[in-house]
């Protein structure tokens, strides 16, 4: 299945005094299977993006095509594009509400419409993706739980409509570093799994770790398009929109810049031990002659 | 979004002599032309309102199409008092027996008088929320309710909660959409189904909601205390107002309005 965003513009409340124009003519196709990330600074229109990709904003100009149809064509079921396309917003704990966290993922399978016995295996479908397969968990309150579970179950509200596309509005904000990796792991197996991300991230460690694509936005427009090892071949460039290069890239920039040789293209972790390692061997052959 | 929709109490930024104004002033001629509007004895003294409603709209540039905007929610009482009086007031001169009702003379200026006695009100009202930002309004408020702090009225928590209240009301706007939002993209709907169905549909917009509220609240609470805040006793202020010719002018043009109104009433 594939999105793809045809000269979408949105502006927010035109005609009026606070009229803004969020974001302008972008063009982009979301593949089946991939793991894009969207990059920029705040306020650039990342997040205005995300919501086209799932039909809750409709654009002021332009076209969004689910495999080939418009979504917003008259008698076009919209949820059948929800379905399809789950939309993790930023801090979506924030939308939890039910009176236990069972109810709160069945939300989204209740509202296609399933039976009950359908239901009740999504949920547990869902929190066992998402590591909350306690026993007696499903029953408490979402509001008992601490931050980083109430996060996994807002998202497992998500997984329990079983999309095929996964959008992610920065879905690590705001965690301590172990649930952080936790949930990173969680949507890095999700993908694994067949299901097509897209996430949101200021972390560009994060970007060169999961990302198979990356796009850059500034101002409202697709500035740059690529993998994630084309993008961070251009700092200065990212450096300007206020952006970021992976930690491993700074450590091997600053060590030419100290003239020790080191490859260019390091952008993972693991890239960057292998290469120091090679360094340190080279380094201690030398020492030793 | 059908939330951005709301006009009363909302303010539009421009440069005016209107926007300039002391709001004591402000909200103290507003007082006084509500007295005025009701003070006009029949339609005729309606004529100097209407003119200096049409006047003052002119001078603080704000477009009509705003000022219309904030009548719209009242159509249907409008239509309803206008039916009711034209229909059920007796008088004397009849201009139309329908058969199952007559509409007398009386009866229709009756009702002209009372729609637009609303319209003006609404309108007028308006024009102090679209000129004056919310803060300054509850600041000149504050400073008019002082004196009533010798019979212990709070003026100042008064003012301080209206603020607040303000402040927060495009902030909870924005957090009410992106909930919205949020449960729509798990397929909530909050647009169809009959009345039942839609106040039950509120429930996973409103709970969020209000437990976001209640953290904001608390977050504020100590926010504000780690910032020395213990009441109204000894704060100075930002802006310090101080009424100038224009608002003399004001004040002097609108103590002529109604004792033209009055006069209106008196030689009809």
């Amino acid at each position: 299945m594939q999105v793809t965003l045809e000269h979408v513009t949105h502006t927010y409340q035109p005609g009026s005094p606070f009229q803004a124009t969020a974001i302008r003519n972008v063009n982009l196709t979301i593949r089946s299977g991939e793991f894009l990330a969207l990059i920029g600074h705040t306020g650039c229109g990342k997040s205005t993006l995300a919501q086209h990709i799932n039909g809750l904003l409709k654009p002021t100009e332009g076209r969004v095509l689910l495999d080939g149809q418009d979504i917003h064509q008259k008698g076009f079921n919209k949820k059948e594009v929800r379905q399809k396309v789950g939309l993790v917003f930023q801090y979506p704990e924030h939308q939890l509400f039910e009176e236990t966290v069972a109810k709160d993922v069945g939300f989204g399978p209740k509202n296609l419409g399933l039976p009950e016995g359908e239901i009740a295996q999504r949920v547990q479908e869902a929190l066992d993706k998402v590591g909350l397969s306690l026993p007696g968990l499903a029953e408490k309150s979402p509001f008992e739980l601490s931050g980083g579970q109430m996060r996994r179950v807002a998202m497992a509200g998500v997984l329990a409509m079983r999309p095929e596309i996964l959008v992610l509005d920065e879905p690590a904000a705001g965690l301590d570093p172990q649930s952080r990796e936790d949930m990173l792991q969680l949507i890095s197996s999700l993908h694994r799994q067949g299901t097509t991300v897209v996430m949101i991230s200021h972390s560009m460690d994060d970007v060169a770790r999961f990302a198979s694509r990356a796009v850059v936005m500034e101002h409202g427009t697709v500035v740059m398009e690529g993998a994630p090892e084309e993008i961070f071949r251009h700092p200065e460039e990212l450096e300007r929109m206020g952006l970021d290069v992976p930690s491993v890239c700074k450590l091997g920039m600053r060590l030419r810049a100290m003239g020790i040789e080191c490859p260019q293209d390091i952008f993972r972790e693991e890239q960057a031990e292998l290469a120091l390692l090679s360094l340190w061997k080279g380094g201690a052959g030398h020492g030793a002659e | 979004m059908a939330l951005n929709d709301i006009t009363l109490g909302q303010y539009y930024p421009a440069d005016s002599v209107v926007h300039r104004l002391d709001p004591r002033v402000k909200i103290v001629l507003l007082i006084v032309l509500i007295v005025a509007i009701f003070v006009a004895g029949n339609l005729l003294a309606y004529a100097p309102v209407i003119a200096f409603l049409a006047l003052v709209t002119y001078l603080s540039k704000v477009p009509v199409k705003m000022m219309v905007k904030g009548i719209k929610p009242l159509r249907f009482i409008l239509i309803l008092t206008f039916v009711l009086n034209l229909f059920f007031l007796q008088g004397e001169t009849p201009l139309l027996n329908l058969g199952f009702a007559v509409i007398t003379k009386e009866a229709l200026i009756t009702a002209v008088h009372y729609s637009l006695r609303l319209v003006l009100l609404v309108m007028i009202s308006s024009l102090l929320t679209l000129t004056t930002p919310p803060i300054v309004l509850t600041d000149g408020l504050e400073r008019l309710l002082s004196p009533l702090r010798v019979i212990h009225f709070p003026a100042h928590e008064m003012a301080m909660m209206m603020s607040i209240a303000l402040r927060f009301i495009p902030t909870l706007l924005e957090e009410a959409d992106k909930i919205m939002k949020a449960q729509t993209a798990r397929g909530a709907d909050f647009e169809s189904g009959n009345l039942i169905a839609r106040a039950k549909a509120m429930v996973p917009l409103l709970v969020p909601l209000f437990v976001s509220a209640f953290r904001r609240a608390g977050d504020l609470a100590m926010a504000m205390e780690a910032r020395c805040y213990h009441g109204g006793e000894g704060r100075t202020r930002l802006r310090v107002l101080k009424c100038e010719r224009r608002d003399y002018i004001a004040c002097a043009a609108v103590a002529a309005l109604l004792a033209l109104v009055i006069l209106c009433g008196k030689v009809y």
